[in-house]
């Protein structure tokens, strides 16, 4: 199922552990030939430029030529509280904390229906449901700035209708906190059933039948079998959708106004044409990424502790 | 007595089912509509049939060269990050070495990254390089972004089939390219196409990254991007749209019964 299957590898499954090296091993292509293209692509565009980020956070390298040095200046102001960023940041994790949330909540269903109910077409219909996320990204936020500005879908069908007077549109629909939070989950919500739909469909079904033998009902077998047991499928879910929203600058850019500003937009500011500050854009970059990395490698902590335990 | 689901259940979540397809689609129809919607604006009530916008966009040449820039960066991303992509699965899975874990992790390490920092940080790298904003830096960009996605769709597939095959294949006396070539390379063509088609797809879509990177000549997304703020060029932006939107919906699925079939073939076989 393409990016999002293969996405879903990382987390929920385990990575399997390589095969043993064959023993009578002739001309082998050596380990370093093989990894020595990738490895260095990333590191020289992807491990090199996010240290350049990094020397711009402290001053050591600078957009304007002038007198500079080494100094934490910048990140100092970051955590002072003298500047709205953290502020920012926190709204924009509230914003992706609750579109996770109830996108998780959402998918959860669907994936169970899918992997549960016995369907027989229950591969098609994942590809139904995923189809759309692995469309244009722009395309889904462009059908929504269509249908929810005050000249758009919603409301010139309400006057149509004569719901609504054309003086007195729904103006709250498109610029606003909603509209990011509304596209976001439009756009996250096919990818995030995917996840929780595989250990779901991995899980064990003679599990849920010995505990209605031992007279559990359906929900006492959901609660205190099935859910457990999709756990770390809803966690991964939660991630994937709240990692890439909580930097997002795409979406609130089109559908936000300033109401749905959100932090990424900030730091896209920040080197923008306007007034660049790349100091201060490369320690929120730096920040939002420090968040990131600790929270994946949390993550794949709690999945390997899951593992550890079911062996 | 089915222990998933009553039969209410199974009803319920039928229906809930259907309503969150119909939400999903319904944005995608409403673009499909307007395409074909006489009035330049995209508002109700429906003024009637016409074929005018998709004429016009065939026509216009800033699209039809946003679409030729978008074509090019994708065709190189694949092509590029396929090729380290299969370098690094067969490494991964092929061969144990010490420090296998942090190099999994470099790898993959660009799915959890956020677009925005990953594009400023190139912007810096191309600054300090002395590097013009082009078509080439996006390709670069694009490369970092899909290659995780190669290694993890080659990988399963490169742990399905059995490794003694390529160990056979050299103990008759192929070499290393004899083998890949002969061997290993057809056992996972499937997953390769499928890689290569979900790395051009993404590539040809990133707007994120590309909008850090792209010097005179615009991407598709990135044209689309610019567009949108101007209404007179909406109807046909939906037009175009629409059409992309098709064609990657038609291709994805496509591939994607494609290589079911056929991974199904080479187990048979």
């Amino acid at each position: 199922l393409g990016a999002g299957e293969s996405r879903l590898t990382l987390e929920v499954a385990t990575p399997e552990p390589a095969a043993p090296a064959p023993r009578r091993r002739r001309l082998n292509l050596a380990t370093p030939a093989l990894l020595g293209l990738p490895v260095s692509w990333l590191a020289v565009f992807f491990l090199a430029p996010v240290a350049i980020v990094a020397a711009y956070s402290v001053d050591v390298l600078v957009l304007f030529p002038g007198p500079h040095g080494f100094t934490f200046a910048a990140w100092r102001s970051l955590f002072s509280g003298s500047t709205p960023y953290l502020h920012l940041f926190a709204k924009s994790i509230e914003m992706s904390l609750t579109v996770s949330a109830v996108v998780v909540v959402v998918a959860y269903p669907l994936a169970y229906f899918l992997a549960l109910s016995g369907t027989k077409r229950k591969y098609i219909l994942l590809l139904v449901l995923i189809a759309p996320f692995l469309t244009s990204y722009l395309l889904r936020v462009l059908a929504w700035k269509v249908i929810l500005g005050d000249q758009g879908v919603v409301n010139t069908f309400l006057f149509w209708t004569g719901l609504r007077s054309p003086e007195h549109p729904l103006s709250f629909l498109l610029y606003s906190r909603f509209a990011v939070m509304l596209v976001l989950g439009y756009v996250w919500l096919p990818f995030v059933a995917l996840p929780i739909f595989v250990t779901l469909d991995t899980l064990d079904r003679g599990l849920l039948e010995a505990a209605s033998d031992l007279y559990a009902s359906r929900l006492q077998a959901f609660v205190r079998v099935t859910l457990p047991l999709s756990a770390p499928g809803v966690v991964a879910a939660f991630l994937f959708v709240f990692i890439p929203t909580v930097g997002e600058f795409v979406t609130p850019s089109l559908v936000g106004g300033t109401g749905g500003y959100m932090y990424g937009n900030q730091i896209v500011d920040l080197f923008g044409a306007g007034f660049p500050d790349w100091e201060t854009g490369s320690v929120l970059a730096l920040f939002l990424l420090a968040v990131i990395a600790i929270l994946t490698v949390v993550f794949v902590r709690f999945l390997r502790a899951g593992e550890a335990r079911v062996a | 007595m089915d222990v998933a689901l009553s039969r209410n259940g199974r009803r319920i979540m039928r229906v809930f089912f259907a309503i969150v397809i119909v939400f999903l689609y319904a944005p995608i129809a409403v673009l499909l509509v307007f395409s074909f919607n006489r009035s330049p604006v995209p508002v109700f009530p429906l003024t009637g049939f016409t074929l005018r916008w998709y004429r016009d966009f065939l026509t216009n040449t800033e699209i039809r060269g946003a679409l030729e820039t978008s074509a090019i960066v994708a065709a190189l991303a694949s092509v590029g990050s396929v090729a380290l992509g299969v370098l690094a699965a067969i490494a991964l899975t092929r061969h144990r070495f010490r420090g296998q874990l942090g190099v999994t992790a470099l790898l993959l390490s660009p799915l959890v990254i956020p677009l925005v920092v990953l594009g400023i940080s190139l912007l810096l790298l191309f600054h300090e390089l002395g590097i013009q904003p082009s078509i080439l830096a996006v390709t670069i960009g694009e490369i970092v972004i899909v290659l995780p996605y190669t290694i993890l769709v080659i990988m399963p597939r490169l742990q399905q089939i059995d490794a003694s095959l390529a160990e056979a294949a050299q103990d008759l006396g192929a070499g290393p390219l004899t083998t890949f070539r002969r061997v290993t390379l057809p056992l996972i063509l499937p997953a390769v196409v499928s890689a290569y088609l979900i790395a051009f797809t993404t590539s040809f879509d990133e707007y994120a990254v590309a909008s850090f990177l792209v010097g005179s000549r615009q991407t598709f997304p990135v044209y689309l991007y610019s567009a949108l703020r101007f209404p007179s060029r909406l109807p046909q932006v939906i037009a175009v749209a629409v059409v992309v939107l098709l064609v990657t919906l038609v291709v994805i699925v496509a591939i994607e019964l494609w290589r079911r079939r056929a991974e199904a073939r080479l187990e048979a076989a």
